[in-house]
């Protein structure tokens, strides 16, 4: 038997050995194993429904102009869809740090883990990510909408290896970025950078020459010869892309995993000289006190500054540069409020991890912890809707009165949706979280993925709700529809506050989010 | 006329699901003496006091603190109290200096400022004061956490394992502390695993096992030998 101190060589066979026990680990760790196979059920079921129920639909048949119309647009646009994958991935595994982690920083720091095996089970995590979730979801449902009749099913092989091959290639660059941003003026580096691109992509946009540079990317080669009887040579290509890029992709996670990581370093010996207590204007100091105490510790937290500046000027620079209509505007405050809740408000407690034991001592009124808790959960999911519905106004100027109410009414029926469902989840199913890494999560991956599931789902059909209502005359319907969905997440949001005043309640999520 | 106890635990039980962490603890400690709290690992120590500092309601049994019980005003146990729980503590991302205006502020202290600059420098974390405690070792932590249990002077100080990983500067800014502490009159309760730190900081001792209150005797009494023995 090879001994433990002997020399490893950390090849691909030892770390993806390694790789499956971390996986079979956190396997067993899940606490509720029945719902997870559900959960999983039901995203291979709503991946097959994507992929397959839109091909029913004969748009030809129907005689519509206007139908024609659009999907003869999604037709011509597939390709860059394809490239909208790619600059998820990459967002992705640059806002969190070169990827989600199997172990916790702690957790793994006892364990010989080389970046290997790093580096594979960030590839395994990237598809437990909302955003990575409905991307692929729509490009499966507009591939089935556009491909012609017999060759639905190459086409969507071919979009399941250019999933992977992006996930890979964003992977890739994310260690790459990460890297950067580990070295002496890194942070600055990386920031200037996605700034150039940001303004590169808009000048283009501006002259008009965005959508001519998209459409001569190989990606429209890929999207149209997905839909031809070639589709087995482009799997051929893309999954070598795919292999490549993971094999490259370790060179990277090496370098940057073996840098100190600067920016998180810098943030945990930040200085904040004193600031008087607040005087606020209504409601009383204390809660004041409270509030600018649980805004800091997200905001001085680095996967969470990043992950909500990034859903802040994503999803609404797509809206800016795509040129969404209000229709399609009217999905995204739900998805950024939800990306924004998975960034903590999941697990709303852990922001105080071990000091929650602390802050439970102090003698205040547990209803005012949690309205305070509450508020900034709400704060974030607001600020980073907001900044999405107003780069969409201003690429699509001010929308009619009907369409109008209806964007606001959505917008805030999904926030206070959202915020009761993640602050049931936060009282119900507590965990012990350290959020000080961007790679951490605020939840175990399966009960991520749940979460992003079931608050994607939720926010997409009441954003569809109020998109077939805004197509109607009435401009009083979307408000007075609103009115049924805020009292239900009202009820809900007070039955979750009732169980924390329940002191048996609050000191089983204390002691579990302390880990004591 | 004889003062009542600050704090009296009657038959108390701790239940988490089918765990039960306490099971009939009784105790009593005086104001203005110190009391340790001795035990092994998993003896119920830290789980009594989170019910003395008013974060655990207990399962069955009385527990009154200063005079307030902990089932039904665990807000006014909470006032009177000053707690350093046994991991931890601290709000990652906060300094100190914003821990100590919190604790403050939600006590109604007015003129704490003073207090708590002198409490920090006497812990050395003066230098730290606005840093955020996140990447603090764990003695400080462990220092600051005891702090934070002082900086109201309350009549009833818990500190639960306050010299773990800390440095003996540390350990004689502690000692201080709970000398402070008794001589204005307040009752201090000790939890530790170091029989020869408790014995020079409290009077008093009470030895748990698992879950039970098994001995309560004066400190000096605790010779090793008898220690020893209330452990197996």
């Amino acid at each position: 038997m090879r001994s433990s101190t002997e020399p490893r060589h950390d090849g691909w066979t030892d770390a993806a050995h390694d790789t499956a026990h971390l996986v079979g680990f956190r396997a067993r760790t899940v606490r509720r194993p029945g719902a997870a196979a559900f959960g999983a059920l039901v995203a291979i079921g709503l991946t097959l429904v994507f992929a397959l129920a839109p091909a029913a639909f004969d748009t030809g048949a129907l005689d519509q102009p206007a139908l024609t119309r659009a999907t003869a647009s999604l037709r011509d646009n597939l390709g860059a869809a394809f490239i909208g994958v790619l600059l998820l991935a990459v967002s992705s595994s640059m806002s969190s740090g070169g990827g989600r982690e199997l172990l916790s920083r702690s957790e793994a720091a006892i364990h010989p883990l080389s970046p290997v095996t790093e580096h594979l089970g960030a590839l395994l995590l990237a598809p437990l990510n909302l955003a990575w979730l409905v991307q692929t979801w729509a490009l499966l449902a507009v591939t089935a909408l556009v491909a012609p009749t017999g060759r639905l099913l190459g086409a969507q092989v071919v979009v399941l290896a250019w999933v992977l091959a992006a996930t890979a290639l964003g992977q890739a660059i994310g260690w790459v970025a990460e890297g950067v941003r580990r070295t002496p003026h890194g942070v600055v580096t990386v920031r200037v950078a996605a700034g150039v691109v940001v303004v590169a992509l808009a000048g283009l946009h501006l002259a008009g020459a965005l959508g001519s540079i998209v459409r001569s990317l190989p990606t429209t080669w890929v999207a149209e010869t997905a839909q031809t009887s070639s589709w087995p040579l482009v799997v051929v290509v893309l999954l070598g892309v795919f292999g490549a890029a993971v094999a490259l992709g370790v060179r990277p996670a090496a370098w940057a995993l073996g840098l100190p990581p600067r920016e998180e370093l810098r943030v945990q010996s930040g200085v904040h000289e004193a600031r008087h207590a607040p005087e606020p204007r209504w409601g009383s100091p204390e809660r004041a006190l409270l509030r600018r105490l649980d805004r800091g510790s997200v905001w001085r937290s680095v996967g969470m500054r990043r992950g909500l500046v990034v859903l802040g000027l994503g999803p609404g620079l797509v809206a800016l540069v795509a040129g969404l209509q209000w229709s399609s505007v009217m999905l995204l405050p739900g998805l950024t409020a939800s990306g924004a809740a998975l960034l903590f408000g999941v697990n709303a407690w852990c922001l105080d991890g071990k000091g929650m034991v602390w802050r439970e001592t102090l003698p205040v009124a547990a209803g005012d912890v949690f309205d305070v808790r509450a508020l900034v959960v709400l704060e974030c999911m607001a600020a980073v809707s907001a900044a999405t519905v107003v780069m969409a106004l201003l690429r699509n100027g001010p929308p009619p009165l009907v369409v109008g109410v209806s964007v606001a009414a959505c917008w805030l029926v999904v926030l206070v949706q959202v915020l009761a469902i993640v602050m049931s989840w936060s009282v119900r199913s507590p965990y012990s979280a350290d959020l000080s890494s961007p790679r951490a999560t605020p939840a175990p991956h399966a009960a991520m993925a749940g979460y992003a599931g079931k608050l994607s789902l939720v926010t997409t059909l009441t954003g569809m709700v109020f998109t077939t209502v805004s197509t109607g005359p009435w401009a009083w319907l979307p408000a007075v529809l609103a009115l049924p969905f805020l009292a239900w997440s009202g009820w809900r949001l007070v039955r979750a506050r009732r169980r924390w005043l329940a002191p048996e309640e609050r000191a089983r999520v204390v002691l579990t989010v302390a880990a004591v | 006329m004889t003062q009542p106890p600050a704090v009296v635990v009657r038959d108390l039980h701790v239940r988490f699901g089918d765990v039960e962490a306490v099971s009939g603890v009784d105790l009593t400690a005086d104001s203005g003496r110190a009391t340790a709290l001795l035990g092994r690992n998993g003896a119920g120590k830290s789980t009594t006091m989170k019910v003395l500092a008013g974060v655990v309601p207990p399962t069955s049994g009385a527990v009154t603190v200063a005079g307030r019980d902990a089932a039904t005003d665990a807000l006014g146990v909470k006032r009177v109290v000053g707690y350093c729980p046994d991991v931890g503590g601290l709000v990652p991302r906060a300094t100190p200096w914003e821990h100590l205006q919190l604790s403050a502020r939600l006590r109604r202290m007015d003129a704490w400022e003073e207090r708590g600059r002198d409490l920090l420098e006497r812990f050395e974390l003066g230098d730290v004061a606005h840093r955020v405690v996140g990447g603090f070792s764990h003695g400080m932590s462990r220092r600051l956490s005891v702090v934070l249990a002082a900086l109201h002077e309350p009549s009833v100080l818990l500190l639960d394992e306050p010299f773990d990983g800390v440095d003996p500067l540390g350990v004689e800014a502690t000692l201080e502390v709970v000398a402070d502490a008794r001589a204005r009159g307040a009752c201090v309760l000790l939890s530790t695993h170091l029989r020869d730190l408790a014995l020079e900081a409290c009077g008093d001792a009470v030895v748990l096992r698992g879950g039970n209150r098994v001995a309560a005797m004066e400190a000096t009494d605790l010779t090793g030998e008898t220690y020893r023995a209330l452990l197996d």
